[in-house]
């Protein structure tokens, strides 16, 4: 009961000192909120550059494998059945040269064509989906061996590109871990500091909480609430201002560069939300606790 | 040598060979020893710089003694663990020249602080809280902020907010420091109003008009040292210091 009265109190105290010193509250927001931003659009670059990648990566993780017109069904179903058998295949499917042509023939763009050609010179082919990206190349070098594969163009293997996918990948990854480690640090430090100057505006108070037997966290954690209270304000205000330049954005970039497959993903908002907030609060209360450290030590 | 003063009851404060010395090299206590009994009513006096304040934040723990033993109720306060300091603070009632009330709260709240702090109900809190208004004639103003009283006022607050835990031991470092003589002596009676409740009184000044009429116990001190020790002193008998430096 004690505990919750104490915890009551810091509450109080935490909301009112975050109006009675206005000016301190109002930069210490912006500076969280500042550093909120630039994390959620880092984090809103990311998914869309994710989107991006993951669709290209969606691509180029099936490889087909055009089928020599002499080569006997049997021998196809067997090659079927090694690669169904792989560990490192998802799926394979086997396309008839009636398919090929069907699906060839249905894409308006080939109209001409197809009035031109004779019988059927589309190869069969055999698709494969893989696990991941890297083992693409393992299956084109195995496509490649086998003796049913059309000689001319064996498969749709884009080695350069997969390989440059993957390095992009990689790198993406280390500059986003980089980039949100350095944010990290910085918003610490400035939270740290802009609590800090609150504190030592107080530093009276706290010295007169000591004296009359308050405990440390008695005298903390009215600092820590606010930190909080402060964290999570600003992390609104962070959220409201992304999610209104959110989706104007991708409309515009989607304009400019319509072959990049991004799109506005309304999924996200929820985790974004959920991110800044999360790192609003602990934001604020580690910058507090932090803060506040020096001067509440008994 | 420095002879205490004979008292029949245990003392609430003992101070046994106590040296402070600051980083600086600076000795602002040597060799320290003296006993205050239960209900003793002690004034420290001295110029400035010799030695009341260190010697008072020894006694709330401020600091810590560099040398020797210091006892209060029984606790070495050398000794004494983060941890137990508020605890120990809360048996002491504290008054500062300055008074170090909360300006953006209200008399009531800067009296019911320490026991928000305690986490103890509403209830218990407004009945102590006016108890303790009622003992300094403050009653009526607990909705008032500390501007709109004036000086006598706001000591009178910080007198309450010192007894609000019934504290056994009161210190007060120049209470009367920043008050006119009709105020101070205002102080003063209701200091002595709560010493006469059994409450022992250790109190730093400067004003010797006040030490003179009270005749208490006391406690001279220069450059650090305790020159003198009277039960029914005055401000400014003739120290015996230079004989003791000789």
């Amino acid at each position: 009961m004690k505990l919750i009265r104490q915890l009551l109190f810091a509450a109080s105290s935490a909301w009112q000192n975050f109006w009675r010193n206005l000016a301190v509250s109002v930069a210490a927001v912006m500076s969280i909120a500042l550093i909120l931003m630039l994390a959620g659009t880092s984090l809103l670059l990311g998914h869309a550059l994710g989107q991006v990648l993951d669709s290209y990566r969606h691509r180029v993780s099936v490889l087909t494998i055009s089928i020599a017109d002499n080569t006997p069904l049997p021998a196809v179903y067997d090659f079927e059945g090694q690669l169904q058998a792989r560990p490192d295949v998802v799926s394979v499917r086997l396309i008839t040269k009636d398919e090929e042509l069907r699906t060839f023939a249905s894409d308006p763009r080939n109209q001409q064509i197809i009035e031109q050609i004779e019988g059927n010179p589309l190869p069969a082919k055999i698709e494969v989906s893989v696990a991941h990206l890297d083992d693409i190349k393992r299956i084109d070098a195995l496509a490649r061996q086998w003796r049913g594969a059309d000689r001319t163009d064996p498969t749709d293997y884009q080695g350069d590109f997969v390989t440059n996918m993957l390095r992009l990948s990689t790198w993406l990854t280390i500059a986003g871990l980089g980039m949100l480690t350095v944010l990290t640090v910085a918003s610490v430090v400035i939270v740290m500091n802009t609590i800090r100057t609150a504190v030592y505006h107080r530093r009276d108070e706290i010295e007169l909480m000591k004296l009359v037997g308050a405990t440390e966290w008695f005298v903390r954690g009215p600092f820590v609430v606010e930190g909080v209270m402060t964290g999570v304000i600003a992390a609104s205000l962070a959220l409201g201002l992304l999610l209104a330049t959110y989706r104007p954005f991708v409309d515009r970039f989607r304009a400019e560069l319509f072959f990049l497959p991004l799109a506005y993903d309304p999924r996200f908002v929820p985790v974004l939300a959920q991110d800044l907030l999360v790192a609003g609060a602990a934001l604020g209360a580690v910058g507090s606790y932090v803060g506040v450290r020096r001067f509440v030590r008994l | 040598m420095l002879i205490a003063p004979e008292f029949d009851s245990r003392p609430v404060i003992s101070f046994q060979q106590v040296w402070k010395t600051y980083p600086n090299g600076t000795d602002a206590l040597r060799n320290i020893c003296f006993t205050v009994p239960e209900g003793d009513y002690v004034f420290l006096v001295g110029a400035s710089g010799a030695g009341k304040s260190s010697l008072i934040r020894l006694l709330i723990r401020e600091e810590k003694p560099t040398r020797g033993r210091l006892f209060v109720r029984g606790q070495e306060l050398g000794s004494l663990h983060r941890r137990q300091l508020p605890h120990f603070r809360r048996q002491v009632g504290l008054v500062f020249q300055d008074f170090k009330l909360l300006p953006r709260m209200t008399v009531h709240e800067n009296v019911a602080f320490p026991l928000h702090a305690l986490g103890e109900s509403g209830r218990v809190i407004a009945h102590q809280v006016g108890a303790a208004l009622e003992t300094v004639g403050l009653a009526a103003m607990e909705r008032s902020y500390p501007d709109e009283l004036s000086g006598g006022e706001q000591q009178r607050v910080a007198i309450a907010r010192a007894l609000i835990h019934r504290p056994r031991l009161f210190i007060a470092d120049e209470p009367t420091g920043n008050l006119d003589p009709a105020t101070a002596w205002e102080i003063m009676q209701i200091i002595a109003h709560i010493n006469a409740t059994g409450v022992t009184v250790v109190m730093a000044t400067h004003n010797r008009e006040i030490v003179d009429v009270m005749r208490r116990r006391v406690v001279a001190m220069e450059h650090g040292q305790i020159v003198r020790d009277d039960r029914r002193g005055k401000y400014d008998e003739a120290y015996p210091a230079a004989a003791l430096r000789r």
